[in-house]
Formats: C-alpha cells, structure tokens, sequence
C-alpha cells in the first residue's frame, strides 16, 4: 500500500512530534522525519505542512542568519502546538488501537 | 558551482511564478524556507545531478507545497502585474531607500550648519517605501530579485580567490566594529549639537542608540535596511563634517604662522600728505559709511577723562599726548611725518619733509 496517502493524515502530528524537544529549520525537520522512518515524506509537503501549522497558530519562527548561503528559519512549538500534539497523539491511538483490533479480527 | 547557482535562481524564480497568485507576505515567508532548502539541497548534489532530479519541477514542488499548507489551488493571474512591471511596490520601495540614504548623506555632510529637521525629509521617504514592502517579509526577495539589485549583488561578489572578493571577505569581519563606530560618530554629532538644537541631539542620540541594535537585526530582517543603511549614510556625513572642521582648523594655523593679517596692526596716529608733498593738518577721515575714522589712543595712566575732549576724535594728525609723573598734556600736532614711522606715508612726489621739519615731539611713543 502506497505509505503516501496514509501519511497525509498524520504529517501535522509527525511534524509536531519531531519538533517536540527541539527547534529546527525546514530541511531539519525533513531529515528528522526520514531518520525515524517516513522514508518517503515529500520535501515540499514538509514545507507546506510547516506553513499551515504556522499559520494555524501552533509554532513560532526565528530567523539565523548564515554567513554562506541564506538565513535559516528555525520553527519551534508554542503552548497551542503542544496542545494539539497531545491531543492528537491521543486520537492516533485509539484510531491506531481500533485498526488494530479491526485487522487481528481478519487475520483470525 | 557557479552553474548551480543559476540553477538554484532559476529554480527559485519559477516557485516564485508557481505561488505568485497568494497574498505576498506569504509567498515571502514560503521562499524564506525554500530559498534555504535548495541551496543545502544544492551543495548534496551529485556531479550530474540536478535540483530538478531531486525535488522535482518547480511547478511541482509548488503544487505539493500548496497541497499541504491548506492554500487555494493556483489561480491564473491576469498578466498585469508581469515580472518586467516598471514600478512595482518591491522597486519603488528600493528606490526610496536608496534616495532617502543620499539625501541623509547629503544632509548629514553640513548638518552642524544646516537645521537638522533636513533630515525629516529621508525619514518620510523611508517610512512610506518601507510601508510598501513591509508585508514582504524580512528576506525581501522581490528587491532582491529586482537587475538593478541583483548588480549591486554581483558587483560585491567578485570571484572567488581575487584580491577584491578577499577585500570584501575582511571588510564584512569588520562589521561589528563598523556598527560600534557609528554608533560612536553618531553621538558624537547628537553632542555637537547639544548646545544649540536639543530636538536635533535627540533625534540623533536616539538614531545613535538604536543603530547599535539594527545592525545585527538588519542581518536577519532586511527590513531593518531602512534604517541602518541612512544611520550609515548619516554617521559618514557627520565624519566628513568632522574631517573638514580639523582641517580648516589645521589650515588656519598654518596661514596664520606664514602670513601675518595687516589689519591686526594699530596706528595711533595719521599723517596726510597732498599731491606736491605737502603735509596737511586738521582732517578729518570718514569710511564710506560716514562713521569716523578712529585710530586707538592710549591714555594708559591718564587721570581723570579725556585730555583734549574737545578735538574730534577722527582730527589728524592729532596731538601727541604726552605723560608725566601722572598727569597728561597734549603736545601741538606736527606738520611732518615722523621719520622713525615704520610705514613711513607715501612719498610719491615730492621731497621727504622729514629733513625740512625736525619732528622735535611727535615721535609717535611705542
């Protein structure tokens, strides 16, 4: 089954999730989510996901400045975001825990 | 790398035509991230790799961005307000700011002369073109995008390994200082100009203060150019200002060690000779406003007033005034010139008279 679709779902709550303990720029929070597994995350859909939970109040930004190449915009969680993040983690478990129980039923 | 760069702009500039229909701030905080995105991206590539091969087209990625971020599916924008528009918000607000910067310069270079409200005119024309472009972001990509822009880029960019790109490389390590020193010659104007326009000491010692913060915000938010760029302009006019106070003072020195001014000299008497020679008595001598012509007189040690009260003070030759054990008289006015005068007048036609007339008394003293 093409992961792709499932992630689009979830990427508010990988996003949140990777950004938990620390701040991180675009690109960053791509690789933190390739290194835990969502090999086939979309550059631009990180992106995107990073503009919307921005806009929807839920992280701050700051920019760094770099001395080659452009200025890095560094995002991290707010309070809201925090909120939304245990409160979705909640919603993904019981979901994942019904799909389970759903799937252990064919199976038998 | 130099092909990769014009990749990268070349992929950025067709983003920025994939995402031109949303409002402007957002498609300045979007590039912000991508602009940062494709040049790591870039530096990862491979020999033959290209920015395409990893993220896809521009139009793509724009698409896919779009997608997950919530925003409207793209709408095809009417092609008025293409890239060749002339004036743009992005070029007038770049204009303003570089105009505001000459005027301040202008302004700054003869402001210990000039009322320092001159400098209220700048300061609109940098609020109003920053009003413009202030929901643009702090990248300002669009400025950054505009060819009169992108040749100041250039132009600071040489290649790597010259002489120039080497030169360029240390003046932006001395930064920092450059911030303290003008913050430093921008105090030292709002002090000069304490004594005598205190709106002006404040308006300065408070662009003094803040110009300290701006330069390293102006490195992350280009917004906050529109004010370090004139707070540099100003504190460069005030260090012209201070260069030619030093050497005008410097050359006024040295003029008057080498040239001594004739008319600190004092006379204290007047002698008036007519055309055959003739030495004459009882002139009197106007300028050309009618005021009396008055040599200095010295009644050191006179007691009481005025010995000849009587006599017009601008008469000549005047009568010696002579001084002893404490009292003073006058002494007859000569008819001859002194001869012992250092500017003995002119004698142009006639004899000397000073060896037909011995002048017995009217040697002038001192």
């Amino acid at each position: 089954m093409d992961t792709s679709q499932l992630l689009k779902g979830v990427l508010d709550l990988a996003v949140l999730a990777v950004l938990r303990k620390d701040d991180g720029y675009g690109y960053d929070v791509v690789r933190r989510l390739r290194a835990g597994g969502l090999n086939d995350v979309g550059d631009a859909s990180v992106y995107g996901t990073l503009r919307r939970l921005y806009n929807a109040g839920m992280l701050t930004s700051y920019v760094v400045p770099s001395e080659e190449g452009p200025h890095r915009k560094y995002y991290s969680i707010n309070e809201t975001g925090r909120a939304r993040l245990a409160e979705s983690r909640e919603t993904w478990r019981s979901f994942a825990s019904t799909l389970n129980g759903l799937l252990e039923e064919v199976a038998a | 790398m130099n092909t990769q760069a014009l990749g990268v702009e070349h992929y950025l500039a067709g983003m920025r035509a994939a995402l031109d229909d949303l409002p402007p701030h957002e498609v300045a905080e979007i590039m912000e991230d991508v602009e940062a995105h494709v040049a790591e991206l870039s530096t990862e590539l491979g020999e033959n790799e290209t920015i395409e091969q990893r993220l896809g087209s521009p139009e793509q990625y724009a698409q896919e961005l779009r997608q997950a971020a919530g925003y409207p599916p793209r709408t095809e924008r009417l092609p008025v307000t293409t890239k060749s528009g002339r004036l743009t918000r992005p070029r007038v607000a770049a204009w303003g700011l570089a105009i505001a910067t000459g005027i301040t310069l202008l302004v700054a270079a003869s402001t210990l002369r000039e009322p320092v409200f001159l400098l209220l005119l700048p300061a609109v024309i940098l609020v109003l073109s920053l009003v413009l472009v202030h929901d643009r972001g702090p990248a300002q990509a669009e400025i950054m995008d505009l060819p009169e822009t992108r040749r100041i880029q250039q132009w600071l960019t040489p290649e790597e390994g010259t002489p120039a790109e080497r030169a360029i490389t240390y003046l932006k390590s001395l930064q920092p200082a450059w911030w303290l020193a003008r913050a430093g010659l921008l105090g030292l104007g709002a002090v000069l100009l304490a004594g005598r326009d205190i709106p002006g000491f404040l308006f300065i010692a408070a662009i003094a203060v803040i110009s300290v913060f701006a330069g390293p915000r102006a490195k992350v938010d280009r917004r906050w150019l529109w004010f370090s760029l004139p707070a540099s302009a100003l504190a460069v006019g005030l260090l012209f200002q201070v260069v030619d106070v030093a050497a005008n003072n410097l050359a006024y020195n040295t003029s008057r060690q080498s040239y001594p001014v004739p008319s600190v000299e004092t006379y204290e008497n007047i002698y008036v000779q007519d055309e055959n020679g003739k030495w004459l008595t009882n002139v009197l001598l106007y300028d050309q406003d009618g005021n009396p012509i008055n040599a200095s007189r010295q009644y050191y040690g006179c007691r009481g007033s005025d010995p000849e009260p009587m006599i017009p003070a601008n008469r000549y030759p005047r009568p010696k005034i002579d001084y002893e054990n404490g009292t003073c008289y006058t002494v007859a006015p000569s008819v001859s010139a002194p001869s012992s005068t250092p500017d003995t007048p002119p004698s142009s036609s006639g004899s000397a008279p000073s060896s037909s007339v011995a002048p017995t008394s009217v040697s002038p003293s001192k």
